[in-house]
């Protein structure tokens, strides 16, 4: 697999890093993509979800008489109709597999509620105004139980334990168990502690960071059907159709060749379309009803409880140097707030920190807490942006302590190709000593700051994330006109289908018109891992390369009987293949088809699986203007330096960062769940949960460095993931510079801008 | 309780049965079957349901749909003529402004919109114009860069395929 790619493809290439529109654009602009919403099938009814009240109660009883009554209900569903999924309940999922139980109980409580909003039954009806009086019908006893809605309070002697049976992970004899705690990760060589008392300046923040929401415009959707025989078809809005086939299966009890996944468009996922929502309970009204099901989740249901955050977290780093800047040693400890069921991972976020740094000592403790909100799930880089709010701003305050340039400071102890990385490995090929000298002779880091008359600050932030690989599979048939169909084991979530259909012209050397890309179903694509961690376009490539050149292969075979002639004696170039010079002769890829059409068929197959990491680094630079009077920042100027391997198609990876980057802000600046004290989330509305507009962003320019992967198709790396982590430690170190006052809880929202400053007066005025 | 609702959607007459809790954006999805106007949050925050309606961009979550009755409704099913699009649909192809394509359709109605009513918008204008539109995908400059050069008829060709 690999060796195929251990050579660069014929440069340069025709397809491959061109700036080329989406081939599914015109389907968009035009408002003909189906997403599941859309889709009506014949005798469809619609299912809607009743959620829990409580933040924390034992459910006593659900009684669905009175619900069942009403004339067009159809249907009523409680865990009571699944089997009992328990813990540790392993399933084939990603790098490490995944726990069931933790899709069954974010799917339909079973006997306790742990957030607002979980999911408690579910109705079918003939139209949704019939299930929305239906759902008020169904009556459920709760007991409630006292419930903890921070990290800082979960951690509390005293607090009221959410998982009383569990033991947490990780926590080795003498360490003491953290109240709350799922499991506890630690990465550490040499003696941190002795390194930073020793050290010339430490640089320290502790920061806070609110959930936040993935906030993808399309809400959760899908349709379930039954045929007569028992076979579940879906048509999904997910991230894997096979991880959605799997744990849709796994809930229901059903045997996983008894259920197919049809992806549709998918209205934006960064992470939170993995886990399955509505499925599972679609499916099993479909089954008890016989009749179709649509469940469409509305905003408020997926902000309060339908759907997974991105977890709120407490970081305290601490980064020490000598005199000369040279930093030795790093040490974080990372609370991460898992919601109400544990397991939410922190080594990679822990790793990512302080990936960008060469030091001699680190110890990093990662420990994920238990609250009552709803479960987390990933968020475009999971953990990256709240550890990097943390790291980047002690290193800036490094930087303002020993009095250096911040971007020098930076270069003094930048991770280089063969450096260790935090998990103690050499780091393969990376660029950042590249990325850190385009920086220092751009105009954004050179230019002063524009003049205005209120505060102006500038910030540096870099930005690591590792990405996975995992499993892609792709196959390509030939059609009877000689042009190659390409079927994804993957969902396309960014411009898939493109960047697929720009790597399989470029392999048969045809127009990418002449190509046709689409995800498959679970029963007719190869096993493909979910669409997140950065490894669609790299592995996709890998798997689609491969099968081009298996079906060429096979072709060749043909052509050269055709031509009369031995395959060895066979060249194909831009849809033609010719016989050797001996006897010259020709033969195109479309009269080839024609002619053998129904020879057999041509089947070409491609599987990536553990392709070479392609690490993601960059670093961000930003102008940002405070009014002291009223604590709002503005982001005057935003440049995001990103090495991308290599570019497949410059408008998709421009596209990926500008979007991660306007992510990135969002939560840095105004997007934080706001909780009371019962557990009612108070701004459960897009109004409320402040996103940013399009008068909120300034225009994000990319510099793109193109440090190529070896081992990799093209060199590519992912792209899509490390432009979130840095924007809210860019703002805060903006900020220090403009304003003089460190910013650590996130959102930095303007009441907590003026709380700063007037911190800092305070402080000041008492001496 | 339901009643007919008569109006023009596109330039061609219509009459649906809907229910009096219908929004039109209900009216148009589920009646009609026009399934290019989206739901992103049901209470005008969101703009992926925005219309034009008697020529005005509206969020059609906010709209009931005993409103639209007698009432000119413009979807992104009229916004091309035929096969053939409208320069902003072009525009945002060729620019890279539709990614998910979720609120592509609301910013395709409020750029029209805009348009029709300010052929030659400064960024900062677009960017008011699409400031009730969230788009989680693109960070909006590809969005803007495509109507900007639509306003100035500039570059709004898709690049023809290598």
């Amino acid at each position: 697999m690999t060796s195929l790619h251990d050579t660069a493809p014929i440069a340069p290439m025709r397809v491959v890093g061109q700036r080329l529109p989406r081939v599914d654009a015109g389907e968009r602009v035009t408002g003909r993509a189906i997403y599941p919403a859309d889709l009506t099938r014949p005798g469809m009814i619609t299912g809607l979800i009743k959620r829990s009240p409580h933040a924390h109660a034992r459910i006593v009883k659900i009684d669905a008489t009175k619900a069942l009554a009403l004339k067009g209900v159809i249907a009523v569903v409680t865990s009571a109709d699944f089997p009992e999924i328990k813990p540790n309940t392993i399933i084939p999922f990603g790098e490490t597999g995944a726990d069931a139980w933790v899709s069954a109980v974010i799917v339909l409580a079973r006997d306790r509620v742990l957030w607002r909003g979980q999911p408690v039954a579910a109705v079918a009806a003939v139209d949704a105004h019939v299930a929305r009086a239906a759902l008020d019908l169904i009556d459920v006893t709760y007991e409630p139980l006292p419930h903890v809605m921070s990290i800082a309070g979960a951690i509390l002697a005293g607090a009221p334990l959410l998982s009383p049976d569990l033991k947490p992970k990780g926590f080795d004899t003498g360490t003491p168990i953290v109240r709350n705690a799922g499991s506890r990760t630690l990465i550490e060589r040499g003696d941190t502690a002795a390194a930073l008392q020793s050290s010339a300046v430490v640089g320290g923040v502790d920061a806070v960071i609110d959930t936040a929401h993935q906030g993808y415009i399309e809400p959760h959707a899908c349709v379930a059907e039954t045929d007569a025989g028992g076979f579940v078809t879906l048509w999904a809005s997910s991230q894997g159709a096979f991880q959605t086939e799997i744990q849709t299966a796994v809930l229901l009890g059903l045997p996983q060749s008894k259920i197919k996944v049809i992806p549709l468009e998918i209205g934006g996922g960064f992470g939170g379309k993995i886990t399955v929502h509505v499925e599972p309970i679609a499916a099993r009204l479909a089954q008890i009803s016989g009749r179709p099901v649509k469940i469409v989740m509305s905003r408020e249901e997926m902000l309060t409880g339908g759907s997974g955050p991105a977890a709120a977290a407490q970081i305290d780093v601490r980064v020490g140097a000598d005199a000369q800047g040279r930093i030795t040693a790093i040490a974080g400890h990372y609370l991460l707030d898992t919601g109400g069921i544990p397991g939410t991972p922190t080594t990679l976020l822990m790793q990512a920190s302080a990936a960008c740094y060469q030091t001699p000592c680190l110890r990093l403790e990662g420990i994920d807490i238990m609250t009552n909100k709803p479960r987390t799930e990933a968020y475009r880089g999971p953990g990256g942006i709240q550890a990097a709010f943390a790291m980047e701003q002690a290193i800036d305050e490094v930087a303002l302590k020993l009095n250096i340039d911040p971007l020098e400071l930076r270069r003094r102890n930048a991770a280089v190709t063969g450096s260790l990385m935090p998990v103690g490995t050499p780091f393969p090929s990376i660029g950042l000593t590249t990325i850190l000298d385009r920086v220092a002779a751009h105009a954004c880091w050179r230019d002063p700051i524009a003049p205005g008359s209120l505060p102006r600050g500038r910030g540096l932030a870099l930005g690591y994330w590792r990405g996975t690989s995992m499993t892609s599979a792709a196959h390509v048939t030939i059609s009877g006109d000689g042009r190659p169909m390409v079927t994804m084991g993957s969902v396309d979530i960014s411009g898939t289908r493109t960047t697929m259909a720009q790597v399989a012209a470029e392999e048969f050397g045809l127009s990418i018109g002449d190509v046709h890309v689409a995800s498959g179903d679970t029963k007719s694509a190869g096993y493909s891992d979910a669409a997140a961690g950065s490894r669609v376009g790299r592995t996709m490539a890998a798997a689609v390369s491969e099968a081009c050149r298996d079906a060429l292969a096979q072709l060749t075979r043909r052509a050269a009987e055709k031509l009369q002639t031995t395959v060895a004696n066979v060249t194909y170039a831009s849809g033609v293949f010719r016989s050797g010079a001996a006897a010259p002769a020709s033969i195109s890829l479309a009269d080839l088809m024609r002619a053998t059409l129904t020879d057999g068929a041509i089947v070409g197959r491609g599987v990536s699986t553990k392709l070479p990491f392609g690490v993601e680094i960059g670093a961000h630079v930003a102008d940002v203007e405070a009014d002291p009077e009223t604590g709002q920042v503005t982001v005057l100027r935003y440049t995001a330096f990103q090495d991308v391997g290599r570019a497949l198609n410059p408008v998709a990876v421009e596209g990926q960062i500008e979007g991660s980057v306007v992510q990135g802000l969002g939560w840095a600046l105004t997007e934080g769940f706001d909780y009371a004290a019962d557990g009612r989330l108070r701004n459960a509305s897009l109004l409320d949960y402040r996103m940013p507009t399009a008068l909120d962003v300034p225009p994000i320019e990319c510099v793109l460095i193109e440090t190529p992967v070896p081992g990799v198709p093209y060199g590519l790396r992912g792209v899509g993931e490390m432009p979130i982590v840095p924007p809210a430690a860019t703002i805060a170190n903006a900020l220090r510079r403009a304003l003089g006052v460190r910013l650590t809880h996130m959102p930095m929202t303007p009441e907590r801008v003026l709380a700063a400053i007037k911190g800092a007066n305070f402080g000041k005025a008492s001496g | 309780m339901k009643s007919v609702i008569t109006c023009e959607i596109n330039g061609e007459p219509r009459d649906a049965l809907a229910d009096g809790r219908d929004t039109l954006l209900e009216l148009l999805r589920d009646r009609l079957g026009l399934t290019g106007t989206k739901e992103g949050c049901g209470n005008g925050n969101c703009g992926a349901c925005t219309v034009l309606m008697n020529g005005e961009p509206v969020c059609a979550c906010l709209v009931l749909a005993g409103e639209a009755h007698g009432a000119k409704i413009t979807t992104i099913e009229g916004i091309a003529r035929g096969n053939t699009l409208h320069p902003v649909q072009s525009a945002l192809i060729a620019h890279g402004g539709t990614q998910c394509g979720f609120c592509t359709p609301g910013i395709v109605l409020s750029a029209v919109a805009l348009l029709d009513r300010n052929p030659h918008p400064s960024p900062h204008e677009i960017r008011h114009a699409i400031a009730g539109n969230l788009c989680r995908c693109t960070g909006y400059d590809k969005i803007v860069e495509a109507i900007a050069a639509v306003a100035h008829g500039t570059n709004i060709d898709v690049k023809p395929a290598p």
